[in-house]
């Protein structure tokens, strides 16, 4: 067993660190939120920037001008985006990968972003609906992909440009491609994990670091216990987390057979982990914490809407409940056919 | 990345997993057992240890295989899956050993060792004090030296796990009470049945007894059971306390509960409910089945650190912090789908596995740490917030406990 990152991964993580925090940071999240029409404005670094850089279509292949990497890959990136709260989101880029398999040409019109793709759920809010040109939807069982018309309402959180997509024909991806879906799903949802995981690790982050400087009763607030275990208690959270999002890439990578458990198990975490750890930055920040200049409501905004993308976390509980008592159902009718 | 046994590894599991079944029916199965049954707990561990499955990792010199802590874990795995029952001398093999693998003379290594591996001798961990239990350095029990160079050692302990069961434990003593507290310590190794040494079994929340209070009368130890430099005990009991760390919670394993036999349970009963139940059921299965694998892959990069040189610090703590409050939602989970039998001691038909799980998990937020003094190490070692300020700095044992 050898469950760690290989040293090229560290090296990507850091060059993609570098890169993501040179061109968005929470400020950029806050000017959206400032910004005469918050629903349309154009999050950080935008898509001509990331994809340009290359970290978003790594997992397109490299013949078709992407990275030829794999999901993993990707998650250390995502993880890296999430902490300065970068847009659009990584999760569309994977998605649409997995959904354009074998379309050369739409693969390759992603890779050079000649053309910018958004993922549509049914009538719920899509994901970086703002600012995408073409929408892959599921007709029946068919995959399509045509243009569509997008309408905003007032956003909680701006980064992640939801709107709800009306989808005119379009053609045929592909036939029978339910099985092709659901598994580009659960890719999305690793990379919404990954994003999510990072987000929460700078929001621990921030939360420390205030905890050590602020003053009360003659003493830094990070030595009173209450302040302390809520931010331990955090970092525990974000440390399982950080375990299920590996295992839900690597799986989705080299173990289909665990991403339905291993993407739901992460999709849940991720709802409570991050939700944690923006409550708890706020919390640790007192009155600050709780105004519109200071940063904690952005990391605030991102968790109370992440949750509800991609299926919410009581649904994604209740997947991880059902594969687990099946797989238990299963151990014992087989060991009940032994016994007879 | 991956999960996959090395070569090495896969064949050092199949060595685990063919002597286990070779041997199924002498190891016995982990659900018939309520308490340790002193020769039957013995000799199971004595055919584990000639099987070489147990102390794996300990050094050849002292009985161990020196072996790898991936090896360890591929035993835990092999013997969890099989069932079999937990080692008797856990607390032996886990912290006492430790201790004397680090600070005891060779002599002390030669005759203690193996047998403490073989469960020959049962070791016990004689710290806590009815006035000192997380706050450890405050204990009072006092050791004297006599002209002759031994030592006559009185006091109380309690909560000593195994103490009526034991042949040896390792005690922390007072030595210098006019030292600020952490310096006036010294440990020993004291035969439990040594003269002055009286147990007296406590009887546990649970209805068990496997802990107790001991009194020390003036109990006679030469100065060759003493385990480190005199003064030193602090550092010394820092080494038990590292490795308690690693045995409780580190690598993954399962408190308590192990999920799997949960989700047996709970498929078992699931049908049997009203369709909202069973949405409820799920919800807090669900929950708590994700929290088990984030701690069990948490573990597993633990064990990966570890086997490239890592040396495990205080986040091994996070394992046993998560994975208390985990078996607690699922013990509390298992006992409610017992229907009108959870709000008894046993089910109809005389079966109290759940309830007795659920009755011995509050321990474990206790034992080998509080979780507030858990949070608290985590708090200040990983996350590097400031200390509380403490009342007992900068002045000896005597002033402190004025
Ligand atoms: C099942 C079991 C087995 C045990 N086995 C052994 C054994 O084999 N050998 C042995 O030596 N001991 C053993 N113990 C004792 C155990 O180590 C102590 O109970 C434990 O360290 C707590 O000490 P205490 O009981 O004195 O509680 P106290 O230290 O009095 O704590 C009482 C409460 O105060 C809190 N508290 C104390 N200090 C702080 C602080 N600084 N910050 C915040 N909260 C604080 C605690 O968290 C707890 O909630 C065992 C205990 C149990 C339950």
């Amino acid at each position: 067993m050898n469950f760690d990152l290989d040293d090229e991964q560290r090296d990507l993580a850091s060059a993609a660190g570098d890169f993501l925090r040179g061109a968005a940071s929470p400020a950029d999240a806050r000017a959206m939120l400032d910004s005469d029409d918050p629903a349309g404005a154009e999050p950080q670094p935008g898509r001509a920037a990331l994809v340009s850089s290359g970290f978003a279509t790594i997992t397109v292949p490299e013949d078709l001008g992407g990275g030829g990497g794999s999901l993993l890959d990707l998650a250390v990136v995502a993880e890296q985006a999430g902490r300065v709260l970068a847009g659009p989101s990584f999760v569309g880029y994977a998605r649409a990968a997995v959904l354009l398999a074998g379309d050369d040409d739409r693969l390759r019109a992603l890779a050079d972003g000649s053309t910018s793709y958004a993922v549509v759920d049914g009538d719920g809010p899509t994901l970086d609906a703002v600012g995408a040109d073409r929408f892959l939807s599921l007709r029946g069982d068919d995959l399509v992909c045509g243009p569509g018309t997008v309408t905003t309402r007032a956003p909680m959180d701006p980064t992640r440009g939801l709107g709800q997509v009306s989808v005119s024909d379009g053609d045929v991806v592909a036939t029978d491609a339910r099985l092709r879906w659901d598994h580009a799903l659960r890719v999305g949802r690793v990379v919404l994990a990954a994003e999510g995981l990072g987000t929460a690790a700078r929001a621990l982050e921030i939360g420390i670091e205030y905890a050590k400087e602020r003053q009360a009763f003659g003493r830094a607030i990070g030595s009173y216990q209450a302040v302390k275990h809520s931010l331990v208690d955090v970092y525990v959270q974000i440390e399982n987390l950080r375990s299920l999002v590996w295992w839900a890439a690597w799986a989705a990578d080299q173990a289909p057979d665990e991403l339905p458990l291993a993407a739901a198990a992460a999709k849940g975490a991720v709802s409570t982990t991050l939700q944690a750890a923006a409550e708890t930055l706020i919390q640790v920040h007192g009155g600050i914490g709780f105004t519109w200049e200071h940063d904690a409501h952005l990391f605030w905004r991102r968790a109370k809407v992440d949750r509800f993308l991609l299926g919410d976390d009581v649904g994604a509980f209740d997947e991880v409940a059902r594969l687990a008592l099946a797989a238990a159902a299963a151990v014992e009718a087989e060991s009940v056919g032994a016994a007879r | 990345m991956d999960f996959e046994d090395t070569p090495d590894e896969a064949a050092w599991r199949s060595t685990v997993r063919s002597f286990i079944e070779e041997h199924r029916d002498e190891l016995g199965q982990r659900r018939d057992q309520r308490s340790f049954d002193d020769v039957v707990s013995r000799q199971r561990q004595a055919l584990l240890y000639d099987g070489g499955l147990v102390g794996v990792t300990w050094p050849v010199e002292a009985g161990g295989q020196g072996g790898t802590p991936m090896q360890q874990a591929i035993i835990d795995q092999e013997m969890s899956r099989a069932g079999v029952p937990g080692l008797i001398n856990l607390i032996g093999i886990g912290m006492c050993g430790p201790t004397v693998i680090h600070h005891g003379s060779d002599d002390q290594k030669d005759r203690y060792l193996k047998r403490l591996l073989r469960a020959d001798d049962i070791w016990c961990q004689l710290f806590s004090e009815p006035a000192s239990g997380s706050d450890l350095a405050a204990l009072r029990t006092k050791a004297v030296q006599t002209e002759d160079g031994s030592w006559r050692i009185s006091g109380q302990k309690v909560w000593t796990t195994l103490a009526h069961l034991a042949d040896y434990g390792i005690v922390l003593t007072r030595t210098d009470p006019d030292v600020a507290k952490h310096r006036g310590l010294t440990m020993f190794v004291v035969p439990m049945k040594a003269e002055g040494v009286t147990v007296r079994p406590l009887r546990q929340m649970s209805g068990g007894a496997d802990f107790n209070e001991v009194f020390f009368d003036d109990v006679v130890v030469p100065d060759s059971e003493r385990l480190g430099d005199v003064g030193d005990g602090w550092r010394v009991a820092l080494t038990t306390l590292m490795s308690e760390r690693l045995t409780l919670g580190g690598g993954g394993t399962e408190i308590g509960m192990s999920a799997s036999t949960v989700a047996e349970h709970v498929a078992r009963q699931i049908g049997g409910l009203s369709s909202d139940r069973q949405a409820l059921v799920r919800q807090d299965f669900g929950r708590a089945y994700v929290d088990t694998l984030g701690i069990r892959y948490t573990g597993y990069r633990l064990l990966s650190a570890i086997s490239k040189g890592a040396f495990p610090g205080p986040e091994a703590s996070a394992g046993k912090l998560a994975g208390t409050k985990v078996a607690r939602d699922l013990a509390d989970l298992s006992v409610r789908l017992l229907g009108d039998d959870a709000a008894y001691a046993e089910t109809a038909d005389g079966s109290s596995s759940w309830q007795d799980a659920q009755a011995g998990l509050p321990g474990m937020a206790i034992a080998g740490g509080t979780n507030e003094v858990l949070r608290n190490v985590l708090g200040e070692r990983v996350l590097g917030l400031p200390a509380e300020p403490r009342a007992d700095k900068g002045i000896t044992f005597k002033e402190s406990i004025r």
